[in-house]
């Protein structure tokens, strides 16, 4: 099994697992400050203000620690499919799924403390993100449907009954005075809103970290996880040795789905404080980029995603330069290519080392 | 009703050929054992490099071809990590769509100084004479070029790939690599040839939304057409005609949602617009869940080919 093989290389655990990706991410960055400079204007400049502008204040920093929790929540969607070989290119519509709940009980359901509402509205958002993303795993368990095709096809349904339906129709707010739909959900009660710490800082951070730690954990330490890993590794193998795959498949898809919908919530109660005529911005397809560029670990997905969230946020003062402020976008795709032609670089690696086994050794690792 | 109908039918012509295009350029691809998720990217880097060279040269058949151009460069380098390098094809195209995505905004913005283009010249319409006073008939009248090519094209690859001998090595290639390098065709040479051909459909679709179907190119091109693509690839069953058919049946519920929101306002209150976009992906979805029928990929789709492994 040729493919089976390769996935394992790709994905599977590696003693140098993060050096392919540094490497990656350096050559894009290079990539990008060529591309400014033969624009005619200064990379110099342009790497500073896009350095700066992620963390050079508290205000910034509040930008940076909502882009880094939110590229951390989806970037471990996809890479907890990953853990039983499942690609989850949902996370989008997962993220949208569990944002519309998160912004309909911001305002439909008022408890009256915020110690009560939150956690309920952030619970429902990660099941509503849970219950999405098992729809693909069902399809895929009973009906043998390749999760690539269904978690593609979800995310544009997602989409269109959301953002063309629901939220111009059904559950648009209407403004007091007349019947006139306003563009949007209503907005969350106050009790919705998620506290900032420090008076910038997002309280997605601190989730999107106890996130990732526990995931970690669970796939580490704990028997489900290794029974999730042994799937990913082979999943005839697993079934040979009594696990259920079926209930395993399920578990993971969950979980994935839980976090893109968790993402969901915190850009609703941290930044919009309704679900907006215009929403959906490409965070689950970032999830893809950043847990491949993080090497699908849950820590490696938090590290790439801590990179982007700087540079993203930063990504705003590039426009006095003259350059769109979704640049670093750019960077993340060709880091992502990159990591993509990671064979190549293994090639020249082992070249530049002048040792054959040594690279032999490093993609069989 | 009779105008309705040919409202739809009109603006159906005017909407598929982007769809039609990039369908084709998944079916060929994919018939050959590439997964090509990268069509969006594709489409993006033809309406782009089309709309630049219009502008640049004055001409928009020139701009047809850059896009060709641009999207088989795009593709090409899918295919370079795909079959050279036995890359992940699902990652690789990924990566494509948001190096394209990112990277043409950075040049948009380089070169134009906004996030659209100028107003382009755009492909000539095609006025059927006497058919002006035909009922139904006349709808077909006054089209861009860029219609009739996609009506021609899924006819050409159908009987390429079924009735000549370079198609049936395609499918072969795509179906069982091992058994067709065993008789002589070279696996490596007939991917690149499809991978680039997918490059070059793509482009083209691309390329008809910004010098046939608008007059410039602006930063949301392609609007997950090449998704929409994707999935009428699977609906169509891998087939140029039955891709071509989902693809029609998509533009068409597309064509009848803007009718039916400009010429019958209250029935979006029966039929809201979100239902009519989110359906061609929906009904993908029932027909690969066995709902409707069945599709099967091609058995190699998505393998990398390993002349050392049988």
């Amino acid at each position: 099994m040729a493919d089976l093989g390769l996935r394992q290389k790709l994905f599977g655990p590696s003693r140098h697992w993060l050096l392919v990706p540094v490497l990656s991410v350096l050559a894009a960055l290079a990539i990008c400050f060529v591309a400014i400079w033969l624009t005619g204007k200064d990379p110099v400049q342009g790497y500073a203000k896009m350095f700066g502008g992620g963390l050079g204040s508290l205000r910034a920093l509040g930008d940076t620690s909502l882009k880094t929790s939110i590229l951390t929540l989806t970037g471990l969607s996809v890479a907890l499919a990953f853990s039983v070989g499942l690609f989850n290119i949902g996370a989008e519509g997962q993220l949208v799924v569990g944002a519309l709940v998160a912004a309909w009980l911001g305002h439909a359901f008022a408890p009256g403390t915020a110690l009560i509402h939150i956690p309920i509205i952030l619970i429902a958002a990660a099941l509503a993100g849970a219950g999405w993303a098992s729809i693909a795993a069902w399809l895929k368990v009973r009906r043998g449907v390749h999760e690539v095709i269904s978690t593609i096809m979800l995310n544009w349904i997602a989409i269109h009954l959301v953002e063309s339906w629901l939220v111009v129709g059904p559950l648009a707010a209407r403004s007091t005075q007349s019947q006139v739909s306003l563009p949007g959900t209503a907005q969350i009660e106050a009790t919705a809103e998620l506290p900032r710490l420090m008076g910038e800082i997002n309280l997605g951070l601190p989730l999107a970290l106890g996130m990732a730690v526990a995931l970690f954990v669970l796939l580490k330490w704990t028997t489900a996880g290794f029974e999730l890993r042994a799937i990913g590794a082979s999943s005839e193998a697993a079934r040979a040795s009594g696990i259920d795959v079926a209930r395993r498949t399920y578990l993971a898809m969950a979980l994935a789905g839980a976090c893109a919908g968790l993402a969901g919530a915190i850009l609703i109660l941290g930044v919009h404080r309704q679900y907006p005529a215009i929403f959906h911005g490409g965070y689950g397809f970032d999830g893809i980029a950043i847990s491949l560029i993080g090497g699908n670990h849950p820590l490696g997905a938090l590290l790439a995603a801590a990179f982007f969230g700087i540079i993203r946020a930063g990504g705003t003062k590039l426009q006095l330069l003259q350059i769109h402020r979704t640049f670093p976008e750019l960077i993340q795709g060709l880091a992502l290519l990159l990591v993509a032609a990671q064979m190549i670089t293994r090639h020249l690696l082992t070249k530049v080392a002048g040792r054959a086994p040594q690279g032999k050794e490093a993609i069989d690792a | 009703m009779l105008e309705l109908i040919e409202a739809i039918l009109a603006s159906t012509l005017d909407f598929a050929p982007s769809i039609v295009l990039a369908a084709l350029g998944g079916v060929i691809s994919e018939r050959s054992g590439v997964v090509n998720l990268g069509l969006e990217g594709m489409m993006r880097l033809g309406a782009f490099f089309a709309a630049a060279a219009t502008l640049a040269t004055g001409s928009p058949w020139i701009g047809l071809g850059a896009g060709m151009l641009a999207g088989a460069v795009g593709a090409l380098l899918h295919g370079w990590l795909c079959i050279r390098w036995r890359s992940d094809q699902v990652v690789s195209g990924i990566a494509l769509n948001l190096v394209a995505l990112g990277g043409v905004t950075f040049l948009v913005e380089a070169l134009y100084g906004s996030t659209d283009t100028e107003r382009t010249a755009t492909i000539g319409k095609l006025v059927l004479p006497g058919l002006d006073s035909v009922p139904l008939l006349r709808a077909l009248s006054g089209h861009s070029w860029l219609a009739w090519i996609a009506l021609a094209a899924p006819i050409v690859m159908h009987l390429v790939l079924y009735r000549t001998a370079l198609g049936l090595r395609v499918l072969a290639v795509g179906e069982k690599p091992q058994a067709a390098a065993t008789l002589g065709v070279s696996v490596a040479g007939i991917r690149y040839g499809c991978v680039l051909a997918s490059g070059l459909l793509a482009g083209l679709g691309g390329a008809s939304l910004s010098v046939s179907t608008l007059d410039q190119f602006n930063n949301h091109m392609p609007a997950g057409q090449g998704f929409i693509a994707l999935a009428a690839m699977v609906f169509g069953k891998w087939t140029p005609l039955g891709a071509f058919g989902a693809s029609a049946f998509f533009a068409a519920a597309n064509a009848l949602r803007i009718s039916l929101a400009s010429s019958i306002p209250w029935i979006k209150d029966v039929i809201p617009s979100g239902f009519l976009l989110a359906l061609p992906y929906l009904l993908t979805l029932l027909l690969l869940a066995g709902f409707v029928g069945k599709a099967r990929a091609p058995a190699a789709d998505g393998v990398p080919y390993d002349p050392e492994v049988r």
